[in-house]
């Protein structure tokens, strides 16, 4: 198209360069007034941050994140000082997937490094890869302090790992403790909606638990004792990148952590061991007591298992196999397994009918059983006792005989000789899942079996069986009582700590004569100690008396004139199924869960009592055959040892040492 | 006036010195400003995009200089014009056919080891194929209905074209370069006006029918309509925070907490400009706006002074595909208008942006240097 020419002379003249130049400079006014515009909004931006803050606060916001950092726990200490449950230093080599360009590479020079299996090396991939890309993820933990070092100086070649240790609960005993002392966990999804619960620091509370590092005690005294071991989060303020990954940190916002409370108990390392191994595979429970201080010597139940594997989670199989184990590992028998006490119950029999008037020349003639409300209570022993008094009733623990006396008694006097001595009553030793057990009477019996109690009830208590429970403490506590001359002492588990107080001295026990305790302590100390005696053989301490020092010591030919170390007791053998189903079976024909549980208490050294201890071995068999010897061996070194007469440790003593090494 | 000033400069060196060196001086300081903000978004660390980014800048202005000193405006340019819009065209449709697909959007020609992305050609092309138009065209016509279907068209079809890879900073590019060219080539206000109509209504029509699901959540946070900090509108909320904490004169080079831990997206490309001003502060952000005003203003001086229409309005339309580029990109990362996907030229990582923006300069330059005689 050739311009100009053609074109009809009606349309008005126009000059382009003249409209151009007009319009362009239109244009670039326009131009000039965005530029404008977007300067007056950027100012106006930072205006109103002037005024409100609001940008730099979202800034901040962004860029600081408050870590917190967890607290070491406070130290549990034996009564003199061992260790038995610390914060240590944990070395663990961990990856942050981020970094890492090839992860089964750099996870294969690491195993090469630590010489550990093909096998390891896939299983940690798998776990790895399930986990945070930012965050060090573990892939071995528990390193020592060589293969820790090994990893250190190879790091530069090693993008993505991380050396690093970690605070940790450990528990250097693992199995003799897992009970009284139980572990940490990491805290469930429960702990923190109960912690929400609270409306006023709920919120926070609930922030902390979700805390990685962050460990609260599940069992035992961790669990019980909890707000005294954890001591006082501090934090960190933290620069982050948008990811959350740390980059960088403002030191003058940090806070140091508080180290929880330490707390000394009344356990005495060595006692605990040797009671522990005492058990065997056997399932059962041992507690030994100061029958003065009421301090627990030993609190042992059997089996165990290791709470160092609960800290950092245990597997799931693990604990099946644990949960379902038929011999309740981690129950502590000790206080929350409940047995009818047998046998072992006749000594509050025996009070009872002394406090009904019974004389002392008052006996009973035994041949193998007692006809009673149409029905026949038989004597353990098929052949009769023959001609019993208290003293050798007790002895011999002639069935018969507490038929009677118990009837002479009666119920209601029975279960408050019972009570007094502890049986029953809920003692608070800082565990958790304490069981009171029963004593019943009339009362409760119509309360809440909704029937009159039968006078063959009170034949069938004469001998502790029944509907009554006792705990192997509660049954300490009864031999300690019996063992003091009838002072109600009560037992305790935590020597020092945050608002423990001293118990002070045990007051007496009204309505309990000397007479009476004296006859019933004659009995136990023929159980152990004269021939004919049920327990003879848990007697034999083989034990002598320094005659200066009055130190137990053992028996040898050299020491054979001294004199002996005797205590006394009781055996106890109670039926977990009804009466004569198992009569005349032998033992290993019957399942295990059906056969007896075998019971034992006592106290000693008999000259001049300081300590008392109770043993219940679950389903296994005759107390004097079973009990007796685990019983024999703790209180035989217990006597040797004579905790009570060593000094105990101070926790401030202990305290002040930690904070030196720390 | 002499022969020689009449014919132009004469010797290549002639030539060479009387480049607009304004233009060029301001060209050389944003791409330096652009190496000290990328060695900023490394953490302070020279390889590889604070290097590869001056390089790339060395390597094209250098072009650009060869270009303009040896080219000539009413035998090169105005004579490409036609075949390169064709061309442009052509590519366009091919992608449609046949192109490479990345990220969602098919925008790319793959012609062996080279990715081509003809819809940048078309930025440059359209100017001068709509300035050819309207030199030639008689200014009385240039009113009249009839002569406006012509330049109608060629701006329809490569924007809608483009519209459908989908990219739609690019078509919006396209269509402004276009309409400003047309605008200042004469086109009658009763048309402009019929035409703002018409493109109110296309806008409401293209929220409604054409744009995507994410392009409408833009435009809808934008708007107030949605209010979503973690999705679409989290882009501009992390921006207007660290624009907003900046204070007058920034909180210093490698120190902007927002750009530099990362809670700034895509800090290297579409938000560079807030991380100029995180740093910067208000003054830094100015500066640069200055800058890029400066280098407008002297486009236009450009066209102002340039004899023949072709030429004028090839430098207008250049300057308007500028700023078009910076205008948008600074109004979205204030939250001024929506993310759209348009980089701060020469300052941003990446090399499509600058080279269509540097090919519209090789030919300002020419035009420059031929502003006397044509």
């Amino acid at each position: 198209m050739s311009k100009g020419k053609r074109v009809g002379s009606t349309l008005p003249k126009r000059d382009a360069n003249v409209i151009f130049n007009r319009r362009a400079t239109l244009l670039s006014f326009v131009g000039g007034g965005v530029i404008g515009s977007i300067m007056f909004r950027m100012g106006q931006l930072q205006a109103t941050n002037l005024f409100s803050g609001e940008y730099s606060e979202a800034a901040d916001e962004n860029r600081f994140d408050t870590r917190i950092v967890a607290p070491p726990r406070g130290v549990i200490y034996d009564r003199f000082g061992t260790v038995l449950a610390q914060t240590s230093k944990d070395y663990q080599v961990a990856v942050v997937q981020d970094d890492v360009d090839d992860l089964e590479d750099v996870v294969d020079r690491v195993r090469r490094i630590l010489g550990l299996s093909a096998e390891w090396a896939r299983r940690a991939i798998i776990r790895v890869r399930g986990g945070s890309r930012y965050e060090p993820q573990p892939l071995q933990e528990g390193l020592t302090w060589e293969e820790f070092n090994a990893i250190n100086v190879r790091l530069p070649e090693l993008r993505g790992i991380v050396a690093q240790s970690v605070d940790v609960r450990a528990y250097p005993y693992d199995v003799v403790y897992a009970h009284p002392i139980g572990y940490v966990q990491k805290p469930t999804q429960r702990d923190i909606d109960r912690a929400l619960e609270n409306p006023e620091e709920g919120q926070s509370r609930a922030v902390y638990l979700r805390n990685p590092h962050v460990r609260v005690g599940k069992a035992g005294l961790e669990a019980e004792m909890e707000p005294m071991l954890h001591g006082e989060a501090g934090w960190r303020k933290v620069i982050v990148n948008a990811r959350g990954v740390e980059q960088g940190e403002d030191e003058r916002e940090r806070r140091d952590p508080v180290r929880g409370s330490g707390l000394v108990l009344t356990l005495d390392h060595d006692l605990q061991r040797i009671a522990m191994q005492n058990f065997g595979e056997q399932s059962g429970a041992a507690v030994v007591m100061d029958i003065y201080t009421g301090d627990l010597l030993v609190m042992a139940s059997a089996p165990g298992f290791d709470p160092n594997e609960f800290v950092n989670g245990i597997g799931r199989e693990p604990f099946r196999l644990l949960n379902e184990d038929e011999k309740k590992p981690l129950f502590n028998k000790a206080v929350t397994g409940v047995y009818a006490p047998g046998s072992t119950f006749k000594m509050m029999v025996g009070i009872a009918a002394k406090q009904a008037g019974i004389e002392d020349d008052w006996a009973v003639g035994c041949s193998g059983g007692f006809y009673y409300g149409g029905r026949t209570f038989h004597c353990w022993r098929a052949g009769g006792h023959g001609r019993m008094d208290l003293h050798d009733a007790i002895k011999n623990s002639c069935d018969v005989y507490f038929y009677q006396a118990a009837l002479r008694a009666g119920p209601e006097r029975i279960a408050s000789v019972a009570r007094q001595f502890g049986l029953g009553q809920h003692f608070e030793v800082n565990v958790p899942n304490i069981r009171d057990g029963l004593v019943p009477d009339p009362t409760w019996w119509r309360a809440n079996r909704g029937e009159e109690w039968t006078g063959g009830l009170t034949v069938n208590y004469g001998i502790g069986q029944g509907a009554m429970g006792v705990t192997p403490l509660q049954l300490a506590v009864m031999a300690a009582r019996l063992g003091n001359n009838g002072y109600a002492v009560q037992p305790r588990l935590v020597r020092e700590g945050p608002g423990i107080v001293d118990p002070g001295q045990p007051l007496h026990m009204s309505g309990i004569e000397a007479d009476h305790l004296a006859r019933v302590r004659d009995g136990m100390f023929g159980v152990c100690n004269e021939p004919g005696g049920t327990a003879v053989r848990a007697g034999a301490l083989e034990l002598v008396r320094h005659p200066e020092t009055g130190a137990a010591v053992p028996l040898t030919p050299e020491t054979r004139a001294w004199q002996p170390v005797q205590i006394a007791g009781k055996t106890g053998t109670a039926q977990v199924r009804a009466l004569g189903s198992n009569r005349g079976r032998h033992y290993s024909t019957i399942e295990w869960r059906f056969r007896d549980n075998a019971l034992f208490c006592c106290f000693g050294p008999w000259h001049e009592p300081r300590y008392a201890c109770a043993v219940v071995v679950e389903h296994g068999g005759a107390g004097s055959a079973v009990a007796g010897p685990i019983a024999k061996e703790i209180m035989k070194a217990t006597l040797l040892r004579d905790p009570a007469r060593r000094a105990p440790a101070r926790l401030a003593t202990l305290e002040q040492q930690m904070g030196r090494s720390a | 006036m002499t022969i020689a000033s009449q014919q132009g400069p004469q010797t290549i060196l002639d030539r060479f010195a009387k480049l607009n060196w304004g233009v060029i001086n301001i060209l050389v300081i944003l791409a330096l400003i652009g190496v000290a903000m990328h060695f900023s978004v490394s953490s302070g660390a020279w390889t590889d995009m604070p290097l590869t980014h001056g390089l790339r800048f060395a390597l094209l202005i250098s072009v650009v200089l060869i270009a303009a000193v040896f080219s000539k405006v009413q035998n090169f340019w105005m004579e490409l014009a036609y075949p390169l819009y064709g061309g442009a065209l052509l590519l366009l449709i091919a992608v449609e056919v046949a192109g490479a697909t990345r990220m969602g959007a098919t925008r790319w020609l793959d012609i062996g080891p080279i990715s081509l992305q003809p819809s940048e050609l078309m930025k440059v092309a359209i100017v001068l194929a709509l300035a050819r138009y309207y030199h030639q065209l008689d200014p009385r016509r240039a009113g009249t209905v009839l002569w406006v279907i012509p330049p109608f068209l060629m701006i329809a079809a490569p924007v809608a074209l483009v519209m459908h890879q989908p990219d739609l900073g690019t078509a919006l590019m396209i269509l402004f370069a276009g309409v400003t060219v047309m605008f200042l080539g004469g086109l009658l206000w009763r048309i402009i006006a019929a035409g703002a109509i018409v493109a109110v209504g296309g806008a409401i029509f293209a929220y409604t029918n054409i744009l995507h699901d994410y392009q409408r959540d833009r435009v809808n946070v934008f708007l107030g309509i949605t209010d979503d900090p973690l999705g679409a509108g989290y882009h501009v909320l992390q921006s207007k925070i660290a624009i907003g904490s900046a204070g007058l004169f920034g909180r210093g080079y490698l120190q902007g907490s927002q750009a530099q831990l990362d809670f700034l997206p895509e800090k290297h490309t579409d938000f560079i400009f807030t991380m100029i001003v995180e740093e910067f502060g208000l003054v830094g952000g100015g500066i640069v706006l200055g800058l890029f005003g400066a280098l407008l203003w002297l486009t236009m001086q450009v066209a102002m002074n340039a004899r023949s229409l072709f030429s004028k309005l090839t430098a207008a339309g250049v300057a308007a595909t500028l700023a078009c580029y910076v205008f948008i990109n600074t109004a979205m990362v204030i939250g001024l208008v929506p993310v759209v996907g348009i980089p701060l030229p020469i300052i941003s990582f990446g090399g499509t942006a600058m080279t269509t923006l540097l090919a519209g300069y090789a030919v300002v330059l020419s035009i420059d240097l031929h502003k006397e005689r044509f």
